[in-house]
């Protein structure tokens, strides 16, 4: 699978997302922890489903785990969500720019 | 207040602080690639913020390409091509140059298919607030695709 199918595919599920919106705010989570906010959210899921679903945004690299003693912490990892936008927003933005750009030199070259 | 009994009580989670800060990309690069881009000024200019970044001595100093002084901190540990840990104090800010120096560190690992992982960790930023939440998010993630871009293509994302 490609890099891009494996980002879409991990984020095409809301409780992946609500997983990794609760690592936006809560930076090196524990597995107990992350239970805790889906449970809060009102998801009915056990620790074995949070897992699968932890190990499928790991793979997409959306998180990143870290040992400190005996816990696994984790962290979202946000370079890939840079990357989808850079293939297709930064790119997408260089036409437009370039087309002021070319405004700019025509406007200021006229006498 | 609280109606729910301790053993009952959900683990309560972390404070939400960006005291440590991941982040990690795939770079079809060697490791000699990767670790020159990380320390020659020549290549981070292209994709570090337009910062010129070079090792002095036992510091690791970045400068803007006005020439004034943006980062500037000691190197703790240095094993090239793998693993570079240094200081990190962010001068470009009054604010954040006041705050304590918080730490990178670059870890290069080599995933034998013509890839590397390459992974940094900002941590030490408790003493540091406003550092980390400049730093934080775009800040990283624009250096690391950015990093990737360079490498993989040999333009940088932003001419």
């Amino acid at each position: 699978m490609e890099d891009d199918d494996r980002v879409f595919k991990a984020l095409a599920d809301p409780t992946r997302r609500l997983l990794l919106d609760t690592l936006l705010a809560h930076p090196g989570a524990s597995l107990t922890e992350l239970e805790s906010a889906v449970a809060a959210e009102g998801v009915t899921m056990t620790r074995f489903g949070v897992m699968k679903h932890l190990k499928v945004l790991t793979e997409a690299g959306l998180v990143v785990t870290r040992r400190d003693g005996r816990r696994t912490l984790h962290h979202l990892n946000p370079v890939p969500v840079q990357l989808v936008h850079d293939r297709w927003i930064t790119r997408f933005t260089e036409g437009p720019a370039q087309v002021l750009a070319d405004l700019k030199h025509t406007l200021e070259d006229q006498p | 207040m609280s109606s729910t009994p301790d053993d009952a009580a959900p683990a309560p989670l972390v404070p939400p602080v960006t005291t440590t800060q991941v982040y990690q990309v795939v770079i079809r690069a060697t490791p000699q690639a990767v670790w020159d881009a990380l320390v020659d000024p020549e290549q981070t200019r292209r994709y570090f913020h337009r910062a010129l970044i070079e090792v002095v001595g036992d510091r690791i100093v970045s400068h803007r390409p006005d020439g004034a002084l943006w980062t500037d901190g000691a190197i703790l540990e240095l094993d090239a091509p793998h693993r570079l840990v240094h200081e990190w104090r962010s001068l470009y800010d009054p604010v954040s140059a006041q705050e304590p120096a918080s730490r990178v560190t670059w870890q290069i690992d080599d995933r034998g298919d013509g890839t590397v992982l390459l992974t940094a960790v900002h941590d030490h930023l408790d003493g540091s607030p406003h550092t980390a939440s400049s730093v934080s998010g775009i800040g990283w993630t624009t250096v690391l695709s950015g990093l990737k871009t360079l490498l993989e293509t040999g333009e940088p994302l932003v001419p």
